[in-house]
């Protein structure tokens, strides 16, 4: 009886809580100026006659982020990259030479993880190379990757960061180069107008009303999205890395760390 | 370079059908993760690049996958869906030791997935040192190893071994 009445009130809220967030209208109006956004969105994402406004990209969430608002983009990168610069100031000195060898979990999970890792290196610059063209990108991309610091510090334990010659930093200069080339492509608009003498944006992607310069949205006949997928590429290697040295800082035991930090309290 | 072949290949198709396009961009990309991917992990991957080649492993291992996913999986769901749909739900469950005979790592761990995604029998841990699986069966027919390793792991082991060993 009793699993009646909750399988009853189940139903019936879900039926009131749909009734009324519709028919009711108890969300308040759909916000109009929203979707008159949306719509110049999506019609502007690929819009090969609108050179001037489109980004040449299918991906409409990509476009936002890495055209439409690219300087905000720009900023959040900055933003991660600030928080990793803090977490090695605090962990600064912590060398992984006394970790100890830890057993890792049971070989069925080691064999596995041992395959696992080659697929989720492909999986994850698949996501990175198509950023521009289906549904994903340069953090997402760097997030599945990362995970593969997870599964080596947790299924192998954090000493095999050692064995495999993976250190903070490799991890730190890799990131460096994503951060680079993601400045690389910001600033090329304007050196190349520094040296043409012509008129030039900060991340501009194709021409402007006032401006010739484009980066190209093809090659052969594959569609590369100006910017975007550099911007992917660049953002992926960045990401990937930057939570690789978080990983692997998280991945130190306590008292490794108290021991280093302790040693610079003494002075 | 025979040891950087399967890994290569397993990278590639795993980019094609992930990206789900075989158009130039994606075969020449994933032709190159592929490359790359393989020569940093083919030496933790692969041990004997003559059987990672061997086309009649590979035969053995598809003959392998068709019996398991046919015939192993459709005994273990007729038995655990005669349990389930039985008025008394007659269960006897156990966890028993059960002695495996394979070197290969690779052996050691198809069998274990094997048992464990079968219905009815999960693998909860492994002993090395003793060469067994403690195994969750949900209807134990013998406690004894001998009993264990016939009804749950013989048939799995001595197909793989064709493959792996």
């Amino acid at each position: 009886m009793r699993k009646y009445l909750v399988l009853a009130s189940i139903v019936l809220t879900t039926a009131v809580v749909a009734y009324v967030t519709t028919y009711l209208g108890a969300l308040g109006p759909l916000g109009l100026d929203t979707r008159y956004l949306a719509k110049l969105f999506l019609a502007n994402t690929y819009n090969p006659a609108h050179r001037e406004l489109t980004a040449m990209s299918p991906e409409a969430v990509t476009s936002i982020v890495w055209d439409f608002r690219g300087i905000d983009t720009l900023y959040e990168t900055v933003v991660f990259y600030m928080a990793i610069i803090a977490a090695l100031a605090i962990y600064r000195g912590v060398s992984y030479s006394n970790v100890r060898r830890g057993s890792g979990l049971s070989l069925i999970v080691k064999v596995v993880t041992k395959l696992l890792i080659p697929i989720n290196i492909a999986v994850a610059v698949s996501i990175a190379a198509h950023g521009h063209l289906t549904p994903g990108g340069g953090f997402q991309a760097g997030a599945a990757l990362a995970v593969v610091s997870v599964l080596l510090a947790v299924v192998y334990s954090a000493h095999s960061f050692v064995e495999l010659g993976v250190n903070l930093s490799r991890a730190v200069a890799l990131r460096s180069a994503g951060l680079l080339a993601i400045a690389l492509v910001v600033f090329t608009p304007i050196v190349i107008s520094a040296l043409t003498g012509t008129q030039a944006y900060l991340m501009q992607n194709y021409v402007k009303v006032d401006s010739a310069f484009s980066f190209p949205a093809h090659v052969q006949s594959q569609l590369i999205s100006g910017t975007l997928i550099w911007f992917n590429l660049a953002e992926f290697l960045a990401v990937s890395f930057g939570f690789f040295i978080i990983f692997m800082l998280l991945s130190l035991r306590e008292e490794v760390v108290r021991e280093w930090v302790g040693k610079e309290d003494e002075h | 370079m025979r040891k950087y072949v399967p890994v290569a290949l397993l990278v590639l198709t795993a980019y094609i059908v992930f990206s789900g396009s075989v158009s130039p961009y994606d075969v020449v990309l994933g032709s190159l993760v592929a490359a790359g991917v393989s020569l940093i992990t083919s030496k933790y991957v692969v041990r004997d690049a003559s059987k990672a080649v061997s086309l009649r492993r590979f035969l053995h291992l598809v003959k392998y996958a068709f019996y398991y996913l046919t015939i192993a999986e459709f005994r273990a769901h007729r038995m655990v869906i005669g349990i389930i749909l039985s008025k008394a739900m007659v269960v006897n469950p156990a966890i028993v030791r059960v002695p495996y005979r394979a070197r290969n790592e690779y052996t050691i761990v198809a069998c274990a997935n094997s048992i464990t995604n079968t219905p009815g029998t999960v693998v909860v841990d492994i002993d090395q040192e003793k060469s067994q699986y403690y195994v969750h069966w949900i209807y134990a027919t013998g406690l004894d190893r001998e009993t264990a390793y016939r009804e749950i792991l013989e048939e799995f082991e001595k197909r793989l071994a064709k493959v792996f060993e």
